[in-house]
């Protein structure tokens, strides 16, 4: 797929490039951690049963953070594909000997790699704060590999859809509408930031089915217990295995929409 | 010499309602300059979007430097550069490094890229503002590198989409000595279009002028305005009694009083009835003061096959070209 590797490292100077945006993108998943921390830190006095056995908040919500800030940085993956569009750029791509998926899948991988930075700065930033991030059952490698696949399949899995509902808009606007629209359900009707027994039922049992739910639920269950037990185990293999699938088949649908469906 | 692109009966029919090209027939021959003349709507940008494989065909083909634009883009898209209409560099990466992207996009190996592309920057004169952010360009800067961009995969056939649409007088004529420079030096074919018939004439080797989808003349400026048996010639005689013997000139087409002692004379080629008419004066023992010849130019030839005059017309995407505009600008 000529035109993939060229046009992700444009997106990416492009990125680093920005001061401003390279600024806030180190600096949001702090302002993440430590306000929203603060601000929930007594749901900690419900006792550690109801942070599923976590030390503090912090180590709690880290998982939820982490898929929070690849959600909201997927959702705005689209953004440039509509900016290129309306300054010509596009044009410029349609005539070249590419493949035309490369041009969105360009959005989609340099999203997804802007996330992986973003979450290892979180999680650094995490381990330095006071009462932050405590690994109490220690952190293997492949707890590490499974917490970096739930943050790339999250990412892809957003930066997909978002990405297709940019191929064929041409103004800027209709997406912020849809962003807009989206975040908030996406990140409270989940489990990202509250453990589901302070939930009410019915926004619990909506969650369950919401793929941020599972990011965030695999990413806590390493973070929290180090070494899997059997059934922790088989949680975090079909949150995964979910993860997976829905993000093989949105990747798959933006390939064809993109390939057929591009235009300026 | 051989036709590198060749249309056969390219049809167009956008949303199964406006036919923007109706079985178009045109051959263009290898190594020269094609101007593609036309009103708005004529068809002249969904010519060159089908023949760049931007767009599909509804039916008929092309054939472009020896492939089909019906079944292989991908070929046809690495033989030819293309210049659109609009702007198509990133603002946001310097001049080498859009060229750059551009070559990556062709598969040029990198030192013959690096080599091409800094030839290609010395031949518009850009040196100097190569490692500048396109942001900061002037319009002139900017629309001599979308030329070169076009030309970064060393192509056979160059596309130029309203090259000029935009810029001001001085700067056209220098896109103008670019374009023949890089003709001469980069032996490419050119397909041109156009709004300015002057850019039209001054470039071109052969022009065809469309409307509605089809092809009304092809031919040289020369064949174009010669078909159109028009020339006029003026003459001014010393004394009213001439004027009515210089009206009965034989051979005129058409002759018209237009000043009290000014006959107009249309005549199909001047430069056969001229010799004539001097032996007709002389035989008549007619005075004259002054004789005239007027050509008729590619605008009375537009004219007279469209029914339109070309400098009364609009760009097509009047929002597109305010916005390209505004950006030139700056």
């Amino acid at each position: 797929m000529s035109g993939l590797g060229p046009l992700t490292s444009r997106e990416l100077k492009k990125w680093y490039r920005n001061p401003i945006s390279l600024f806030t993108g180190l600096i949001q998943p702090l302002f993440w951690l430590v306000l929203f921390g603060s601000a929930f830190s007594k749901i900690s006095d419900f006792g550690p049963a109801i942070l599923d056995g976590a030390p503090n908040y912090i180590t709690y919500i880290l998982g939820g953070v982490l898929t929070i800030i690849g959600l909201f940085t997927a959702l705005f993956s689209g953004v440039n594909l509509i900016f290129d569009r309306r300054l010509g750029v596009l044009g410029r791509f349609l005539i070249a000997p590419i493949r035309r998926s490369s041009i969105v899948f360009a959005k989609i991988f340099s999203s997804s790699f802007r996330i992986l930075i973003n979450a290892a700065i979180l999680i650094a930033a995490a381990l330095i704060i006071p009462n932050g991030l405590k690994f109490v059952h220690g952190f293997t490698v492949l707890d590490a590999l499974i917490l970096v696949t739930a943050v790339i399949l999250t990412s892809l899995i957003f930066s997909s859809i978002f990405t297709t509902i940019a191929v064929r808009i041409t103004r800027p606007d209709t997406i912020f509408g849809i962003i807009n629209l989206v975040n908030l359900p996406l990140l409270f009707v989940s489990y990202a930031m509250f453990p589901p027994d302070l939930m009410a039922g019915w926004l619990s049992d909506m969650a369950k089915y919401n793929p941020v739910s599972w990011s965030a639920e695999t990413i806590r269950t390493v973070i929290i217990n180090g070494s899997l037990s059997a059934s922790q185990a088989y949680h975090v293999s079909v949150w995964l295995g979910g993860l997976a699938a829905l993000a093989a088949f949105l990747l798959t649908l933006t390939y064809f929409v993109s390939e057929k469906e591009i235009r300026e | 010499m051989a036709s590198i692109i060749k249309t056969e009966d390219l049809t167009k029919v956008y949303n199964g309602r406006v036919k923007a090209l109706d079985k178009l027939n045109i051959e263009i021959e290898k190594g020269e300059i094609y101007g593609l003349l036309g009103p708005n709507g004529a068809g002249k940008t969904t010519t060159i979007n089908l023949l760049v494989t931007r767009i599909y065909p509804t039916s008929g083909t092309a054939i472009v430097n020896g492939f089909d634009i019906r079944k292989n883009s991908l070929d046809i898209r690495r033989t030819i550069g293309v210049v659109p209409q609009d702007l198509t560099t990133d603002e946001d990466l310097t001049g080498i490094e859009n060229l750059k992207l551009v070559s990556r996009f062709y598969d040029v190996p990198q030192a013959e890229a690096e080599e091409r592309i800094n030839r290609l920057i010395s031949m518009v004169n850009l040196d100097d503002a190569k490692d500048r952010l396109v942001r900061q360009y002037s319009g002139g800067m900017r629309k001599r590198l979308e030329l070169i961009a076009g030309l970064v995969n060393d192509p056979e056939i160059l596309f130029l989409d309203e090259p000029t649409l935009g810029l001001d007088v001085t700067t056209r004529n220098h896109m103008w000595q670019y374009v023949k420079e890089i003709q001469e030096k980069l032996d490419v074919t050119i397909i041109l279009t156009s709004h300015y018939l002057e850019e039209v004439d001054a470039l071109s080797d052969r022009i065809s002028i469309i409307d509605h989808g089809k092809v009304m003349a092809t031919g040289t400026s020369e064949e174009l305005k010669s078909n159109l048996r028009g020339d006029v010639i003026q003459v001014t005689v010393k004394s009213e009694n001439d004027v009515e013997k210089v009206m009965a000139f034989p051979e005129s087409v058409d002759s018209k009083l237009t000043e009290p002692n000014t006959v107009r004379l249309k005549v199909s080629n001047s430069d056969e009835e001229l010799p004539k008419l001097i032996s007709y004066i002389n035989a008549n023992s007619i005075q004259i003061t002054k004789l005239s010849v007027q050509k008729p130019s590619l605008d009375d030839v537009f004219l007279e096959i469209t029914g339109k005059d070309i400098r009364k017309e609009d760009p097509a995407d009047y929002r597109q070209v305010m916005f390209n505009m505004r950006r030139l600008r700056r």
